[in-house]
């Protein structure tokens, strides 16, 4: 072996000798490898494949959450039609009816008084209205 | 009727196809990261001198690859593939850095330069005498300190030219910087390596 140069001179040919005697000796390095190594390298590829399968299957269930999503708004919108029993609700008794109370001003007083309605509903009245 | 049929054919051929698209995909992907993964673990291990820690980074970057570029094309491939694994070096000794600056204060600093052991971590060589087994061990021991020692961006060009073989294009890509910085890099690892190891080194 020839002790280092001082200063290297500037020669591309001298440069790529230099390389190629660094890649012979690196490449065998890589070809000595222990088995062990070997394996533990084989096994982190399939780990690494094992991804593409799993982000595909991600990929495919993501796929079908906007038909989930419609399907369950339809499902939702039918039971609330059909309400509790599977008897079909008039379309105005859920909305204009609702409405209608919600927006009458009545009905806010009677919610006022409600406490008043509930014991009016439970006592007795006689045919003048008077407690029996 | 006849669109239902029609739509549950079309469905039902493009399925097919598709699965064999991925299983092609998967099988090129195999195939690149075998060719690839032994170069790439010694690449790694000459950054950072520690093989259990580059066989981690190695299988980071193939994970990391396959999840987040196994779509695009072949060719780009390898040179993504040496970024992921760049900047996976790069981020282990800004953490070696910080572990070691926590030790200091705890009065235990440790350098992965001291735990590594050269003959130890040796690879095992088969068909040479003795003699030419040693020395080439030895002419592998002192490329791979003088490489260790070039600066990080020095280090990273030659590796990715002289190892790996990528041409100044895909070295750029994978190191991030420009097809000239590359050629200034790789120049000065060559130059500053011929003067350590001298012309005849072997």
């Amino acid at each position: 072996m020839n002790e280092p140069t001082d200063k290297a001179t500037n020669d591309p040919r001298k440069d790529a000798q230099f390389a190629d005697e660094a890649k012979q000796l690196f490449d065998d390095s890589v070809d000595s490898l222990d088995a062990a190594t070997l394996s533990r390298l084989n096994q982190g590829r399939h780990r690494a494949l094992a991804e593409l399968s799993s982000t595909r299957t991600r990929g495919q269930w993501l796929g079908w959450i906007p038909a989930a999503g419609v399907a369950v708004a339809v499902l939702v919108t039918v039971m609330i039609m059909r309400g509790p029993n599977g008897v079909d609700i008039p379309i105005e008794s859920v909305t204009t009816t609702d409405f209608e109370i919600l927006l009458d001003e009545d009905s806010l007083e009677m919610l006022e008084d409600l406490e008043f309605y509930s014991w009016l509903e439970s006592v007795d009245l006689d045919a003048n209205g008077n407690v029996g | 009727m006849n669109t239902c049929a029609g739509v549950f054919a079309v469905s039902c051929t493009r399925e097919p196809s598709t699965r064999a698209e991925t299983l092609q995909r998967e099988r090129q992907l195999n195939q690149f990261l075998a060719e690839v993964e032994r170069r790439a673990l010694r690449i790694a291990e000459i950054g950072i001198r520690d093989r259990d820690e580059a066989l981690d980074l190695v299988q980071d970057a193939m994970i990391k690859l396959v999840r987040n570029y196994g779509s695009r094309s072949q060719q780009e491939w390898a040179p993504l593939f040496y970024r992921i694994l760049q900047n996976g070096v790069r981020d282990w000794h800004r953490r070696q850095k910080v572990r070691n600056r926590v030790m200091v204060w705890f009065g235990r600093a440790s350098s992965a330069d001291e735990e590594y052991d050269v003959i130890a971590q040796a690879p095992d060589p088969e068909g040479r005498t003795p003699d030419e087994e040693l020395q080439t061990e030895e002419a592998m021991q002192r490329l791979e300190l003088a490489v260790h020692a070039l600066p990080t961006r020095q280090r990273e060009a030659f590796m990715l030219r002289s190892f790996e073989g990528l041409d100044v294009a895909g070295t750029a890509v994978a190191m991030g910087c420009s097809e000239g910085s590359v050629k200034t890099h790789y120049s000065r690892a060559v130059h500053t390596l011929r003067e350590k190891l001298g012309d005849h080194w072997q």
